[in-house]
Parts: C-alpha cells; sequence; structure tokens
C-alpha cells in the first residue's frame, strides 16, 4: 500500500525513498540526513526499534534489513531504496508471537525492555547465520566451518554480544536463545534454601 | 500470608507486560503520539570554568526548520538556588541557561529547537560561543585534598575508642582503596516529549518518581503543582540516572513555552556522560584492627569525594562499615572537595556499591593476615544488632548466607595460599565477599477500582508508582491477585502518571515493598468495606464478586495508603547477602574470566523469583562492570570527559558475564511491613566488586585495591608480601 507522499516545506535537501517494511510498500519524503531509525520512528511511528546510542555501539536500533541485521542507525534512509526491513513489530504473525518473542517472555530475557527489540531482531538474525554457517571472533577454526551450527553458550555470547543489556538480564537470553536455538529447555538457575539447609546453616 | 491461587505473590510467573516488551508496543518517553511536535536539541560548554562573552546565533538561524535558539540572553527566568551549593535531592529545582557562567566542561550553554531532529543537531553544531575561561578551574579529586571541607554533622560517626580498639589488636591493616569515576548508562536515553499549554505542562519523561519530577518542575517554574502533569509509563532504565529532573527537560519546557508547540527532547549519549548524572570517584581509607582469636577491635572507615562547585551530593561509603559488624570502636568519616566537574548523584546501592569494596576487600585482607578463612572471619564477627543506630536488626540471616552459599560454591575447595590453584596458563581463585543494603519501606498511595460485569470482577490498580525494569507491574498484579483472590487476567495496573495516587517511586530499593503494600492496603480497605456494608464478619471467606453483588453495586472505588508502623521504626532494618565468585586469570597476560559465581540474598518476602532474579543477576552484571572495566577518565588539562561512548566506557556485554546461581532465603520478617517485603535490586550489586577482587588475589597473590582492575594494571601489580610465587 503507497501512502500519501507528506510534502515537508521546511525540509532541507528532500529525498524520496520507497522501501518494504514489515511487509508493506511505503514511500518516504525525507530529510536526506535522516537515518533508518529516525525514519522508522520518527515518520512511521514504528517506535518498537529503539535509539540507544545513535553510534552503532548498543544494538538497541537492530533490524533485519534483507535477511541480515542491521544496525538502522548507523544506515542513512536514503540508502534503502527497494529494501526489504523487518522490525520487532513485524515478528509476530498476526497474533501469533515468533518464538523468541515467546521465550523472551519465558526466560524473561528482559528488565527494562528498552533493548528488547533490537535483542530480539539479533536473536533471530542469528539464527539464520547458524544455519548458514557463519563465523565468529570464537569459532575455533573459520577454515573448516560446516552449515546447521549448534552453537555452543560461549558462541551464542560472543554473537549476542553487540547488544548491550543494562539491566544485565544477558544470563536469561542465553537461555531463551538457546530454546529457539536448540531446543534446551534450561531454565535459570535461582533456587531456594531448603529447610534443613537453614537449620544446619544456624547450628554451625 | 498464604497464596490464595496460582497468579499470587511468591509465584514465578512471567512479566505481565512482557507481550508489550518484545513486540516493541511498551511506550517510553519519546514515543507518546503528540501532535505537531518539534524537536530540541542541547548545546554543551567546551570549558570547565568561566564566562560565556559571545555567542554568534546568525549561521544557525539561516537554516530552514530553526525554530528558536535560547541561551540565557533570552531564556525564560526561572527560579535559581538560594545559596551556596545546596544538597541535590530527588525533587530539587534544575535552573538551566540562567547566566553566561560555565562550572563544568559540557554544562548546557544553549537549546536550538527546529522542526526536525536533523535540524536540530545540525543547527546546535553551527551556535558559535566564545568564552572567557578562568584558569582556576579544578578537576581532579587526588590533587585537591586540601580543599576538603565536612558537607555535615552527620559525615562524623564515631562510637567506642578506636585508638583503645587499635592498642587491642593482634593484627591491622590499613589501605587505601579507589573507584572511579562511574556511569549509570540505562539503555533508554533521557527523554521527553514537553508541552506548555496556558501555564498548564504535560510532560512525557524518562523519570524514576513521578511525584519528585512534578515538585521540581513546579519548582523550577514557580507555577503551582496542580497545572504540571507527569507520565512516565515504561522507563528503559533509571540506575540512579533518573531519579531527578535533569535540565534537557527543563529546557524542552522552557521551549514549548517559547515556540507554542510540543518539544521533545532525547539526550545524546554523549550527553548522557555530561548531562543526566554519574558516580563520582572516591578516595576510601579502611583501617582494620583484630584479635588473633578474630575478632574485630577497631575500624575506621575514611572517605574523599568530590561535588560539583554547584550543588553538593555526598555518597555515603561508609553506610555499611557503621552496621555490618560487631566491632565496638568504629569511626566513619566522609568529605567532600567541589570540583568543576559534572554534579554527581546516586548510582545503584549508592554508599554500599562502593563502600562495601573497600571493607569487603579490608575484610579479606585481614583475614588474610590472622590467616583465617574469610568465610569464617566474618561470621566470628556477625551482630544481631546494629550498633550505629543501637537498635536490634529486624531479620538478620547473614551467617545463613555465607554458609550455604560456601556450601553450594564448594568454598571447601578453595586453596587457603594464592596462586595455589592452577590449570594451564590459569591461576584460579576463589572470592568471597558479605553485603548489606538497607530495606527501606515509605508511605504510599494507592487507588483500586472494582467493576462487576457478568459476574466478573476486573480489579484495576492506579498508583503513580513506576517499572523501571524492576518488575513493578508484574509483582503489583501478583498482589491484587492475592489480596483479592482475582486471577491474574481479571487485574489491570495503571502506574508511572501523576494523576494517580502518590508513591516514593522506584529508587533506594524502596519500590516493591512500598508498592505492594500500599496496593494491599487497598484491596484490604475495599474487602471490608464491602463487608461492613452488609455485616459480613471480617473473617468469613466470601468472593469480591459477591461481595460486590451483596452490597447490589457493580463498581467501587477504593483508595488507602500503607506506611511504616512503630515496629518499624524500632528496628534497623536492611537485606543481607553474600557472594562467591570464581575467577580465571592468565598468568602471562593478566586477562581473567569470571568463571561463576553464587549469590545468596536474603531480602524477606521473594514476591516473584523471576524477576527477583533479574534484579540480582542485574546487579552482578552492574558489579562486574565495576571491576573489568567501567571507568569514566577525565582529561586532567582541560576537565572534559575522554570517554564519551561506549567505545571507551566499556559495559559489560553478554560474553563477559559468567553463569551464576542465585539462592534466595526463605526469610520471614514479620517486623518490617505487613507483607515481610524487602529490597533486593541494590543488595545484588552490594559487595560484588569485592567479591572477584577477592577472588583475585587468591587466584595471583596481587591485592588490586583500582577499579576498575584491567589486566595491565594486574600484570604490573607486585604479589603481596608474603605470597610464594
Amino acid at each position: 500500500m503507497n501512502e500519501k507522499i507528506k510534502k515537508n516545506s521546511f525540509l532541507t535537501n528532500q529525498i524520496q525513498v520507497s522501501l518494504k517494511i514489515n511487509a508493506k510498500n511505503r514511500s518516504l519524503t525525507l530529510d536526506s540526513r535522516t537515518s533508518l531509525l529516525d525514519a522508522l520512528r520518527e515518520h512511521l511511528e514504528l517506535n518498537g526499534t529503539k535509539k540507544g546510542c545513535d553510534h552503532g555501539q548498543c544494538g538497541a536500533c537492530t533490524v533485519i534489513m534483507n535477511g541480515k541485521r542491521q544496525l538502522s542507525c548507523l544506515t542513512l534512509a536514503a540508502t534503502c531504496e527497494g529494501a526489504n526491513v523487518l522490525t520487532i513489530e513485524g515478528l509476530a504473525k498476526k497474533d501469533k508471537m515468533h518464538p523468541m518473542q515467546g521465550a523472551f517472555v519465558k526466560h524473561d530475557g528482559f528488565q527494562c525492555g528498552y533493548c528488547t527489540p533490537g535483542q530480539i531482531c539479533s536473536a533471530v538474525a542469528l539464527l539464520q547465520e547458524a544455519k548458514d554457517g557463519d563465523a565468529s571472533y570464537v569459532t575455533a577454526d573459520v577454515r573448516n566451518i560446516s552449515k546447521e551450527l549448534k552453537l555452543s553458550e560461549e558462541e551464542i555470547r560472543e554473537r549476542l554480544s553487540g547488544n548491550i543489556c543494562r539491566c544485565g538480564a544477558y544470563n536469561n537470553i542465553v537461555q531463551a536463545f538457546k530454546e529457539v536455538h536448540s531446543a534446551d529447555d534450561e531454565m535459570p538457575t535461582w533456587k531456594f534454601a531448603t529447610k534443613m539447609q537453614m537449620k544446619s546453616a544456624k547450628r554451625k | 500470608m498464604k497464596t490464595k491461587n496460582a497468579t499470587g505473590i511468591g509465584n514465578a510467573i512471567d512479566r505481565v507486560e512482557g507481550h508489550l516488551k518484545v513486540t516493541g508496543e511498551a511506550t517510553y518517553a519519546s514515543e507518546f503520539k503528540v501532535e505537531n511536535k518539534a524537536y530540541g536539541q542541547g548545546i554543551n560548554s567546551t570549558i570547565a570554568k568561566g564566562e560565556i562573552i559571545g555567542i554568534d546565533t546568525s549561521e544557525a538561524e539561516k537554516l530552514k526548520g530553526v525554530l528558536k535558539i535560547i541561551t540565557y540572553k533570552n531564556a525564560e527566568k526561572l527560579k535559581t538556588f538560594d545559596k551556596e551549593r545546596p544538597v541535590l535531592a530527588t525533587d530539587s529545582i534544575a535552573p538551566v541557561l540562567q547566566s553566561n557562567k560555565v562550572h563544568y566542561y559540557g554544562e548546557y550553554v544553549g537549546f536550538v529547537v527546529a522542526e526536525t531532529f536533523e535540524q536540530a543537531q545540525y543547527a546546535a553544531s553551527l551556535v558559535k560561543l566564545k568564552y572567557k575561561e578562568d584558569a582556576t578551574a579544578r578537576f581532579i579529586l587526588g590533587q585537591n585534598k586540601d580543599k576538603a571541607y565536612n558537607p555535615s554533622e552527620e559525615s562524623d560517626y564515631e562510637r567506642g575508642n578506636l585508638k583503645k580498639g587499635f592498642s587491642e589488636a593482634d593484627a591491622i591493616i590499613e589501605q587505601t582503596y579507589n573507584t572511579p569515576i562511574e556511569h549509570q548508562h540505562p539503555m533508554e536515553l533521557h527523554a521527553t516529549i514537553a508541552s506548555w499549554n496556558n501555564g498548564k505542562v504535560l510532560v512525557y519523561a524518562s523519570q524514576q518518581i513521578v511525584e519528585d519530577a512534578v515538585i521540581s518542575i513546579s519548582g523550577t517554574f514557580q507555577i503551582p503543582k496542580k497545572d504540571v502533569r507527569v507520565v512516565a509509563k515504561y522507563v528503559g532504565g533509571g540506575f540512579g540516572s533518573k531519579l531527578n529532573v535533569e535540565r534537557h527537560l527543563i529546557m524542552a519546557v522552557m521551549a514549548s513555552k517559547m515556540v507554542g508547540r510540543p518539544v521533545q527532547a532525547t539526550v545524546t549519549r554523549s550527553q548522557m556522560f555530561t548531562n543526566t548524572g554519574l558516580r563520582q570517584s572516591n578516595i576510601q581509607v579502611v583501617k582494620l584492627g583484630a584479635k588473633k582469636t578474630g575478632e574485630l577491635t577497631g575500624l575506621l572507615h575514611e572517605t574523599l569525594a568530590y561535588t560539583s562547585t554547584t550543588q553538593e551530593f555526598q555518597e555515603p561509603c561508609g553506610s555499611m562499615s557503621k552496621m555490618m559488624y560487631n566491632v565496638a570502636n568504629a569511626a566513619v568519616s566522609e568529605r567532600l572537595v567541589p570540583l568543576n566537574l559534572q554534579q554527581p548523584f546516586s548510582m545503584r546501592a549508592p554508599g554500599e556499591a562502593t563502600g562495601s569494596f573497600a571493607l569487603e576487600c579490608a575484610m579479606d585482607e585481614l583475614a588474610w593476615k590472622l590467616k583465617m578463612d574469610p568465610v569464617q572471619f566474618r561470621i566470628k564477627n556477625d551482630t544481631q544488632e546494629d550498633l550505629s543506630q543501637e537498635k536490634p536488626f529486624s531479620s538478620r540471616l547473614l551467617i545463613e548466607c555465607l554458609t550455604i552459599g560456601a556450601d553450594e560454591f564448594g568454598w571447601n575447595k578453595r586453596q587457603q595460599k594464592p596462586r595455589a590453584n592452577k590449570k594451564g596458563n590459569w591461576l584460579i581463585g576463589y572470592g568471597v565477599s558479605a553485603a548489606a543494603r538497607a530495606a527501606p519501606f515509605n508511605e504510599t498511595h494507592a487507588k483500586v477500582l472494582l467493576d462487576l460485569t457478568n459476574d466478573t470482577v476486573t480489579a484495576t490498580l492506579q498508583m503513580d508508582a513506576t517499572d523501571i525494569g524492576t518488575g513493578s507491574y508484574t509483582i503489583l498484579a501478583q498482589t491484587l491477585s492475592e489480596c483479592l483472590n482475582v486471577p491474574l487476567e481479571q487485574v489491570v495496573v495503571e502506574l508511572g502518571d501523576s494523576d494517580y495516587p502518590i508513591t516514593p517511586g522506584s529508587g533506594g530499593s524502596w519500590g516493591a515493598a512500598s508498592y505492594c503494600n500500599g496496593a494491599k492496603s487497598a484491596c484490604d480497605y475495599a474487602i471490608a468495606a464491602l463487608k461492613k456494608n452488609r455485616n459480613v464478619p471480617n473473617d468469613e471467606d466470601v468472593s469480591i464478586a459477591e461481595l460486590l453483588k451483596m452490597n447490589q453495586i457493580t463498581s467501587y472505588e477504593s483508595q488507602s495508603l500503607a506506611k511504616p508502623d512503630s515496629e518499624f521504626k524500632k528496628h534497623s532494618i536492611f537485606s543481607f547477602g553474600a557472594n562467591f565468585t570464581e575467577v580465571w586469570v592468565d598468568k602471562d597476560t593478566g586477562i581473567y574470566k569470571i568463571k561463576r559465581m553464587v549469590n545468596v540474598g536474603s531480602a524477606g518476602k521473594i514476591l516473584n523469583p523471576k524477576t527477583a532474579y533479574g534484579q540480582v543477576i542485574g546487579g552482578l552484571t552492574m558489579g562486574a562492570g565495576m571491576v573489568i572495566a567501567e571507568q569514566t577518565k577525565v582529561e586532567p588539562n582541560f576537565g572534559n570527559f575522554i570517554t564519551r561512548s561506549f567505545a571507551d566506557y566499556h559495559v559489560p556485554v553478554n560474553l563477559d558475564m559468567a553463569n551464576v546461581d542465585v539462592i534466595f532465603l526463605p526469610e520471614e520478617d514479620k517486623i518490617v511491613n505487613q507483607m515481610g517485603i524487602k529490597g533486593i535490586g541494590e543488595l545484588g550489586i552490594t559487595s560484588v566488586a569485592a567479591s572477584i577482587a577477592n577472588a583475585i588475589f587468591n587466584a595471583t597473590g596481587k591485592r588490586m585495591r583500582d577499579l576498575p582492575i584491567t589486566p595491565e594494571k594486574l600484570l604490573m601489580a607486585e604479589v603481596e608480601d608474603g605470597v610464594t610465587v
């Protein structure tokens, strides 16, 4: 669906860009300096993609562009002509959440929720990267890497290290990813001390 | 309190707002739909002290889209400080652009309003300021010790006779511990959309304490409180930086008044270093003395920190030293040096996070000197009375925390001798620390609206409380579900709006206890009133739907409050914990890994173990950050921060974190409040740094007393006397 192109008399260096966002065709008239992130947030009311640093250092603005993770704050909207962009708002199918979204809720892979859309977009794209056999910083032998990788915990942590979570939900994020990636249903490692432990601790 | 249904308190349910956060639908401050908004961008000073002697806005004004450029010359008049260096509080006024004076590098000196974000940013870069620099600017704490002053009477605490205490000691250690400037850096940039409409202010803002934001805005603009509304539905992390109103918000309100349109202002990540709070650097001296048998005889804890030249904040680093151990002779003092640096304020566990690094490292040092096990040394000095307040603890399970933690961790496998546990190139060390963090509970108001439709009751809770990631929405939904005995699906929680009843907001570990007891009081009030109307005995079990029917009403509104009682005031109230850490240090490079951690917490009733676990691992992560990387560096000649982005201020990332086991003690504290709730969010960070530093000593024989402990520092450090290499 093409929207009516808004005329903005005050814009400097106007550009027009047409792209597909969450399976919808969108046409935008923008200031040439507008990042994909600001185009989403300030022009399309797609506020799910977050601004955490605007410098490509925190990952909160991660979207999936043409199948790959992309930092939308470092991407000028002007360069996105014809691109296919998937944001957090487009991940769920109708009312059914993507399995990664469900796993993040179940494993409490967030607290304040601000880095979460970026974390989830990264995690979803990473599922494909693992299928494709992409290498990482902790890959033992980059010359010998197969497709359909089952990522170790260290691999998962490294490959999700581009998304900062200041609340520190990393361990839960790893568990959420594992559940979708390898059907590993491990739950968080908290427990209550038993009555016996309490009693014997007192005696000592 | 017994749990009535599976969604009541104590259950590890998923966050009730979780689906909104994973689908991008949760609305943070800058995401509210506001028509016709303009964009604001602050301009920062490029000197540390002096005066603005010229402003050239001509180039910026020529740009299309620029609506207003505000500097001290044309700014609205605001309330300014009426004394020198007033104490910064969460509801303080926040004057900005009121004079040509510059007090630190990065202070706001202007604000540009434009049609678009891009135009505002570019225009801000074109505003030219001329300064007259004042060469007396001071920025380095260690070089200005002679300028220290005593901020208040409470800054000197003493009990017993310290001289006598140290004379009775068989072993004494005295060391200096340094912690750097740190920044809170919540992931959501401070942001606001502010509207001034005929003297009435509406701000969507990222604030931890809604009521105090209202007080601050009304005080700064000298308008009645009732004309200010603050909305903070979702807050993308706070860690102290969003406790008070920062000046971008005041500038946005002012700009809205001047341009007659709503103004959105989002602070940049670089401005998160200079304009939204920080934890100042501290130089702490701890002296401890003990008998051969392990009894502490004396404790001295002196802290030197800085405040800005405009306002005062003192981080109470000695707070834990005052109450933690059974030592009859103790002295704690705090001194401040005013520097031309940004105003410090609270960062997660202000006082405890940094103070515990000094105290708990010193405890480890003395245990080693006494050849005692550091777990036993702490147990030996346990006390059930807070000697500083001369009150019993409402509940203190520190021995249980230490003992159970040691068992779970496998502490008995620890070698007392440093450098004794090796694996290839790795030196393996175990470390322990104990933690205490005050568990406050403050007056809280709440409103509950009951609605009966088709035999089903919907209960809606309204409070101005905030959820900054702490889980407030979830634990409050659980509280209503429990107190009204209705399923979670029939509960609605509405927070973060100053139109709702007043709460103390989120901060200082008082949120969970205050909010939940407040909500409970409104529920209890509704049930009691509905029963009384129909002469139903209080102890008779009647459903809330039935009660409404008996009263022949379909809706009911109840408002009540909870506050501390006299028992609370007669006791000293703290949460307690113990941290155990295993580190692996590469003996040739100094690179180290935190392999695993065990954290035991005794924090009263655990309302939801899933969200409580989140609070603890979050604290452990930030505590690990203190050790592995976090520091803001001051340029020694110009006083600017050298570290101005995540590329140079490193916070922990996923690969940095270890697996952790968290153990909650089933503590029943009947004194603290009706529901037995104590805070846990700040307990989680307390003493973590010491636990890691102590593990590094056990691995390497090196005492690292300056945070962060970077590989190069570790490599260059000498092993302690008495350690065999």
